[in-house]
């Protein structure tokens, strides 16, 4: 969808950030630098959890006496319903607050233009595998606490499903809980097998926790900047073809979905304007 | 007046310093270096262009390690930035130390908000819930033993215990968030206005530490 620039108003991204690894907040400067490009926002911001700035300094950066959040985030959870809001004094979708209004939409994550995104990246890391011949998992973390983090992934698991891409199975799969990526194999009845992790970021999980889950590496390696773990595709094990892709956040197209997720505010709570 | 506006303005009146960083205005543009570099020879600098590299120039510090605390004193000499208007000034000074000029800004218009110490425990949740019970004397302690110049940041702080509670005298609590020798009046301080991260992180560890020598005390 074609995205109506908004000169006067300002996008703040949240991000989770680590105070391990600097690559894991690459993403999100990345997202605020393509639309600072595309010109869509008179300014664009980062604020982070782990990092600075943090959201409660989020205020002092920007100019704007309108802001749109968007949490970089794959699903509604924790972080967007209790840390965010309470960091950002966000009270519902719309909050005037220190001589500002605030927008605040739902996390990039849940959005269907996801779906597409997904699509690409697994035919990106696996141009040569027949979809009929392929299993396609969407990982995501996991933990047993909250419920809606499995959600967004069952959900895009659903989707992509119901799009025609031909993958013989689309299953969604999870570090912490069942159904566990590191039963991949058994999981999977193709000879091939695609693996997207479905993080923001290249953070841990993505390039030393999963890859050794996935039996590729025998233990957790180094940062992904010093490392090349996407870069030995396909890898030949247990009896199977394996593609594994970086985290889906790491897309340059994920700054669309932040502009998406914008546009779906606005058409439900704008729509008077 | 917007951000980038005000910063060429304090620019223009005299400000060249914030943190780590020397800023010199020349021709229309302005020139950005690590403040030891601030003597030598240009000519040794590696040259950068751009707000962007602001966030790789700060992200290691010299000893390969992660600064993700931007107000340590680890900032990598060997660099000369050019930026060419107010607006990438002000994008790479919120790489080098975020929203350090608009906490400044803020500061002078009696809008900066504080956040004394009790309040940001008391909001944690999840894990760091347990750094509420820090005592009084602990959190005196851990500001003399996790902030200040001693301890690689150099922020102002402005924070206190609670409303009642000043912070006890310190080379931390007393730093005035300007690094080296230079006129009060040519720098951006750099400001906590609550306790970061990663002091809360310490807070927990902490008050664990005070709950366990409590349980075999
Ligand atoms: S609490 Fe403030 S002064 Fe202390 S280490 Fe953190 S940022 Fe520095």
């Amino acid at each position: 969808m074609p995205f109506t620039p908004k000169p006067h108003a300002a996008l703040l991204i949240v991000g989770h950030g680590s105070t391990e690894n600097p690559d894991s907040s690459t993403p999100y400067f990345d997202h605020a630098d393509e639309i600072r490009r595309l010109g869509a926002f008179g300014e664009v911001h980062c604020c982070f959890w782990k990092e600075e700035p943090s959201m409660r300094e989020a205020e002092y950066l920007i100019d704007a006496d309108e802001v749109y959040v968007v949490p970089d985030f794959i699903s509604e959870g924790y972080f967007t319903q209790d840390v965010i809001p309470r960091e950002l004094q966000l009270e519902g979708p719309t909050t005037s607050r220190a001589g500002k209004t605030w927008h605040y939409t739902l996390p990039v994550g849940v959005h269907p233009s996801m779906t597409g995104l997904l699509l690409r990246r697994a035919r990106e890391v696996a141009p040569d595998a027949d979809p009929a011949q392929t299993t396609l998992f969407i990982v995501g973390h996991g933990t047993g606490l909250n419920q809606n983090s499995t959600k967004a992934i069952k959900d895009q698991a659903a989707l992509i499903k119901a799009s025609g891409a031909g993958y013989a199975e689309v299953l969604d799969a999870y570090m912490e809980e069942q159904p566990f990526i590191a039963e991949w194999a058994a999981l999977a009845t193709t000879p091939n097998v695609v693996v997207v992790p479905f993080f923001i970021a290249d953070g841990l999980h993505s390039y030393q926790d999963i890859p050794v889950l996935l039996g590729i590496e025998a233990e957790p390696g180094e940062a992904a900047s010093q490392r090349e773990v996407f870069r030995h595709n396909p890898h030949h094990v247990r009896g199977k073809t394996l593609y594994y892709s970086s985290a889906i956040g790491t897309e340059r197209h994920l700054a669309d979905v932040i502009l998406d997720q914008v546009a779906d505010f606005d058409a439900k709570y704008h729509e008077a304007r | 007046m917007k951000l980038a506006e005000r910063l060429s303005a304090a620019v223009a009146g005299g400000i060249r310093r914030i943190g780590q960083i020397a800023i010199r205005p020349q021709d229309g543009v302005y020139l950005l270096c690590h403040i030891d570099d601030e003597n030598s020879d240009a000519s040794l600098l590696e040259k950068f262009e751009g707000s962007a590299t602001a966030r790789d120039l700060s992200t290691w510090a010299e000893d390969g390690h992660y600064r993700f605390t931007k107000g340590e004193l680890s900032l990598k000499r060997g660099w000369l930035l050019q930026l060419s208007s107010s607006e990438e000034l002000r994008q790479a000074l919120d790489h080098f130390y975020p929203a350090a000029a608009g906490l400044w800004f803020a500061q002078h218009d009696g809008r900066l908000e504080i956040e004394h110490l009790r309040d940001k425990l008391n909001r944690q949740t999840g894990m760091y819930r347990f750094a509420r019970t820090l005592s009084d004397a602990g959190a005196q302690r851990l500001v003399s033993e996790v902030c200040g110049p001693g301890h690689c940041c150099v922020k102002k702080i402005l924070w206190q215990l609670d409303a009642n509670t000043p912070l006890e005298d310190s080379e931390a609590s007393r730093f005035d968030g300007v690094t080296g020798d230079i006129d009060r009046s040519q720098a951006i301080p750099l400001l906590c206005r609550e306790a970061c991260n990663h002091f809360v992180a310490e807070a927990r560890k902490a008050s664990k530490a005070e709950q366990d020598a409590k349980a075999t005390g």
